[in-house]
């Protein structure tokens, strides 16, 4: 039983971390807290049930299309709205964020209808032992790592990767060392964009499609940025991990409905007690 | 002076449709100025603000329906259980900086009416409570009224005095706030508080008026995108900002967009982006900035 547990926590943790880790870029490259993340996150999977429905292709193999759209669909809310918050207090970019979210969430109501949809590609699990793995989520569990990885790769090694970073320490640094901060952001949004996406991607075969389904991906991703620390990505790894297994092993004690508000109380522990974080971070 | 002998007047000419409709106002007219409270003097936007009005709902029904209290008291506890969970929420989320608190908000609703439901034998889960049916919408009418005019008075109140002044200092500058001595946390948890009451007696109203709630129609988003709505159209941090912004959407709602509800939602979006961007400080302020109206207005 608790092997079960431990092993579901797990596999979504690693879904948590990556859509966090786009939500992380975007507040530590430009201060901005992108409540729109979840609504992202929606039409990336919208964007899959579209692709499945039309072609029948594998939806695992339009993720990168998927992710490509929603790369242009950020830079384009980066460009016309989002970069002029930047300098903003945070309650502005707070307010312009949720305001786009509530138009994305209503575009999707308006255009696909509240109607549930489901991709229906990988259903059934293999047995391990005690231990039953539904098939989609094992793979959501190895995209999301690979895409995880990828990023960190990228962020690391790459010069583009390290100019982000280097902005995400200091702008004004970065700009006085010949970084175009201008690129940066929009990059970092488009970036953040697509990893929602290939979330969506991956969640669209798992849970029925609908457009509210973002909202609580919203707040997850930032309890898991809350749990790892601001501005430390490798956190949001853990942070993601963490808050897998804290669920699955809620639910084990508690009902569906309360193991709801286990988040909630998880994030309100987190800020009381170490709000920088686990693995230490900026202090909001 | 005579918007409020007119209003006092006329449940005696109007129709019930224009009574409900006005009632419906000073609704608005509360929950925008009570959001403001909290949101537009100190800067720490909630998110979350339904919670108070749902809250005040179910506490009023519960009251009235399990326990006979009459309708009127049963609104001014729910006000009381608002600024209990008021202090409950804002006691640990307040220390937070402003964006954080945001996002503790952000989760509020969706713990509130998972805890509803659970609660089943007391709240009535997921099929609701009916209160016994009673024509009160006259009075109710009334009491809807004086809210929304001791909200705005409260409002004014607090904009002219120190309180508020410190207020608006946390707002503008937390750190620099703290560093002149202001206690930060109590003045928040102060301006928290008197924002909840407003929702909290204006839900139990709601629910006598319409005399069935459950949880999907108390903590709906769209209540607080509208309070949000209203409160930086008009002009946040002013006193009569909040009212203006009432008033002109919720006119604007009842004429065009109530047979649109998607679209209604998704302009509301817009006007928040469009406000955002271009008006920040809402109509009053850009009447203020144009004709050097005074700071409390």
């Amino acid at each position: 039983m608790v092997a079960q547990v431990v092993v579901s926590g797990i596999l979504s943790g690693a879904l948590y971390a990556m859509v966090a880790l786009g939500l992380a870029l975007i507040f530590g490259v430009m201060r901005v807290i992108n409540v729109a993340h979840g609504p992202l996150l929606m039409l990336g999977a919208y964007a899959t049930y579209f692709l499945y429905s039309m072609t029948g292709v594998n939806p695992y193999l339009t993720l990168p299309v998927t992710m490509a759209l929603l790369f242009v669909l950020g830079m384009l809310l980066e460009r016309t709205l989002i970069y002029r918050v930047v300098d903003a207090p945070e309650l502005s970019s707070l307010l312009l964020t949720f305001g786009i979210s509530i138009a994305l969430v209503n575009i999707a109501q308006l255009l696909f209808t509240s109607d549930l949809r489901a991709v229906e590609y990988l259903t059934g699990s293999w047995l391990v032992g005690p231990v039953a793995l539904s098939k989609s989520r094992v793979v959501a569990f190895v995209v999301a790592s690979a895409l995880t990885a990828g990023a960190f790769l990228f962020l690391r090694s790459t010069k583009l990767g390290k100019a982000i970073r280097a902005t995400s320490q200091s702008r004004e640094v970065a700009m006085v060392c010949g970084i175009d901060v201008g690129r940066i952001h929009l990059i970092t949004f488009g970036l953040a964009a697509a990893l929602a996406a290939a979330g969506g991607t991956l969640i669209s075969v798992i849970v029925a499609i609908q457009p509210e389904m973002g909202q609580i991906w919203t707040f997850k991703s930032f309890l898991v940025i809350v749990l790892g620390g601001a501005g430390n990505y490798p956190g949001a790894l853990l942070g993601g991990m963490l808050l897998g297994l804290i669920e699955q092993l809620a639910s084990l004690v508690l009902t569906t409905q309360l193991s709801e508000a286990v988040a909630y109380v998880l994030l309100v522990l987190v800020l009381l007690i170490r709000p920088t974080g686990l693995l230490g971070g900026r202090q909001v | 002076m005579v918007a409020g002998a007119a209003a006092a007047v006329y449940p005696l000419v109007g129709t019930g449709y224009g009574v409900r409709a006005l009632l419906q106002m000073f609704m608005w007219i509360a929950l925008a100025g009570s959001w403001n409270l909290i949101s537009g003097l100190t800067g720490y936007v909630s998110f979350g603000h339904v919670a108070f009005f749902g809250a005040g709902a179910y506490t009023t029904a519960i009251l009235v329906t399990d326990a006979g209290w009459p309708w009127l008291p049963g609104a001014l506890a729910g006000g009381v259980a608002a600024c209990l969970l008021a202090l409950l929420i804002g006691y640990p989320c307040l220390r937070l900086k402003g964006p954080y608190f945001a996002i503790a908000m952000l989760g509020l609703n969706e713990v509130l009416r998972a805890l509803v439901s659970y609660f089943e034998g007391l709240t009535g889960g997921g099929s609701g409570l009916s209160l016994p049916t009673l024509q009160a919408t006259e009075r109710v009418y009334y009491v809807m009224g004086a809210t929304a005019a001791a909200v705005t008075l409260v409002t004014y109140l607090i904009v002219t005095s120190r309180f508020g002044l410190r207020l608006m200092t946390i707002r503008e500058d937390e750190v620099a706030a703290e560093a002149m001595g202001i206690d930060t946390f109590r003045h928040k948890l102060y301006a928290f508080l008197l924002s909840a009451a407003g929702p909290g007696i204006v839900g139990g109203l709601a629910a006598r008026d319409q005399g069935y709630i459950e949880p999907i129609s108390v903590f709906p988003l769209v209540t607080t995108i509208t309070m949000i709505v209203m409160v930086l159209f008009g002009g946040k941090g002013t006193v009569w900002g909040p009212v203006l912004g009432a008033i002109v959407l919720f006119v604007a709602q009842e004429l065009v967009w109530a047979r649109f509800p998607y679209y209604h939602q998704l302009l509301f979006g817009a006007i928040i982006v469009a406000v955002v961007l271009l008006m920040p400080r809402g109509v009053l302020g850009v009447l203020q900035q144009k004709y050097r109206l005074p700071r409390t207005i």
